[in-house]
């Protein structure tokens, strides 16, 4: 596991959606976990605070998941973050939109605890290996 | 002598087009009319005055069954999510308990005997067992709570089967009107958009995935 004080952020317009997903990084050992509604509200909370990982929705009013991870990565301060889309969105191209826009990992709702654990794990290792 | 003369040809000869005006229109109108008249017997002839009329009685019925069907299931994921967030620190605290419990009488048979020893541990486990009792209790109340939040099922389910009946009806009469009035070729609009949201029937679609081993392949499969 990764550093337990990794700050998460879950986006998703869905609040039982973040319920659920908070509950499940807490029970994989993240406790340190904010919200955000939108992409306009993620990018507005990613700007203003320290966070180290993103786990976003796709589908959402505003700005949507996929724009959201596209202006992380578009900005020098962002662009390294790793973000993790959870989403409902089930089209191969969905999935290969969001690999090109640099998407860390992609999750198709409805999705299971081991299936966010072993991602998250798997983007861990990932970074670690770039890092060392 | 002549003025009068010029005057009443004048009159004549603009009171002509007047009347011929006068008859266009009134043909006109009369042909409107007709167009209307055929167009109301043609609809009611295949039942659509009904259908338009039931549809607009419909359609807003519709709209307050799903937004029903939408705040039951809301409704449900917080009861079961408060459910959850009251019964896990139960759960932690049982877990906690037992774990200090089985350190305690650890420690006591390892350590040389003491009457006062074994005394306090069997009061540390009786008030254990007394907390345990009580946070088994207070999870075993949020897991019923958790089964009857899954009553909407039942409700949003009956809701749903009437929408669906309704949204069959509406289609195959739709379809039937395309039938009969359908220009030989009907272009049909492909929908490419990024935003579907979940897929209702994934078998059988080349362009979906249907679970996660799917889209592991996939990112796979072009090296991501």
């Amino acid at each position: 596991m990764a550093d337990p004080n990794t700050k998460f952020l879950v986006v998703d317009d869905f609040s039982t959606m973040r319920r659920i997903v908070r509950n499940l990084l807490k029970e994989l050992g993240y406790s340190n976990v904010e919200e955000a509604e939108d992409g306009v509200d993620g990018l507005a909370k990613l700007r203003a605070g320290n966070f180290d990982f993103v786990v976003s929705d796709w589908n959402m009013p505003n700005m949507d998941g996929l724009t959201m991870l596209q202006t992380i990565r578009a900005d020098p301060a962002l662009a390294k973050l790793p973000v993790l889309m959870v989403t409902a969105e089930a089209k191969k191209e969905n999935i290969i939109a969001a690999a090109q826009a640099g998407a860390n990992g992609y999750v198709v709702k409805p999705f299971t605890a081991a299936t966010l654990d072993e991602k998250l794990v798997k983007i861990f290792e990932k970074l670690e290996k770039a890092g060392g | 002598m002549e003025s009068p003369f010029s005057e009443s040809t004048g009159s004549i000869a603009g009171a002509v087009p007047v009347s011929q005006e006068a008859c266009e229109q009134s043909e006109m109108l009369a042909r409107v009319g007709q167009m209307t008249r055929n167009l109301h017997d043609n609809l009611r002839e295949l039942g659509l005055d009904k259908v338009l009329e039931k549809a607009s009685i419909d359609m807003p019925d519709v709209r307050d069954r799903l937004n029903y069907v939408a705040r039951m299931t809301e409704q449900a994921a917080q009861r079961v999510l408060n459910a959850t967030d009251t019964a896990i620190p139960l759960q932690e605290r049982i877990d906690a308990g037992a774990g200090e419990v089985l350190k305690g009488w650890k420690n006591t048979f390892n350590a040389p005997f003491s009457e006062a020893g074994y005394r306090d541990m069997a009061t540390l486990t009786m008030q254990c067992l007394v907390d345990m009792q009580h946070d088994s209790n207070a999870t075993k109340q949020q897991l019923l709570d958790i089964m009857m939040a899954q009553d909407f099922q039942d409700l949003t389910g009956q809701v749903i089967r009437k929408v669906t009946d309704l949204a069959h009806n509406l289609e195959s009469q739709l379809v039937q009107f395309l039938i009969d009035y359908a220009p030989s070729e009907v272009k049909r609009e492909t929908d490419n958009s990024l935003i579907n949201g979940p897929q209702i029937n994934p078998e059988g679609k080349s362009d979906v995935v249907a679970d996660q081993g799917q889209v592991d392949d996939l990112l796979d499969s072009l090296g991501f």
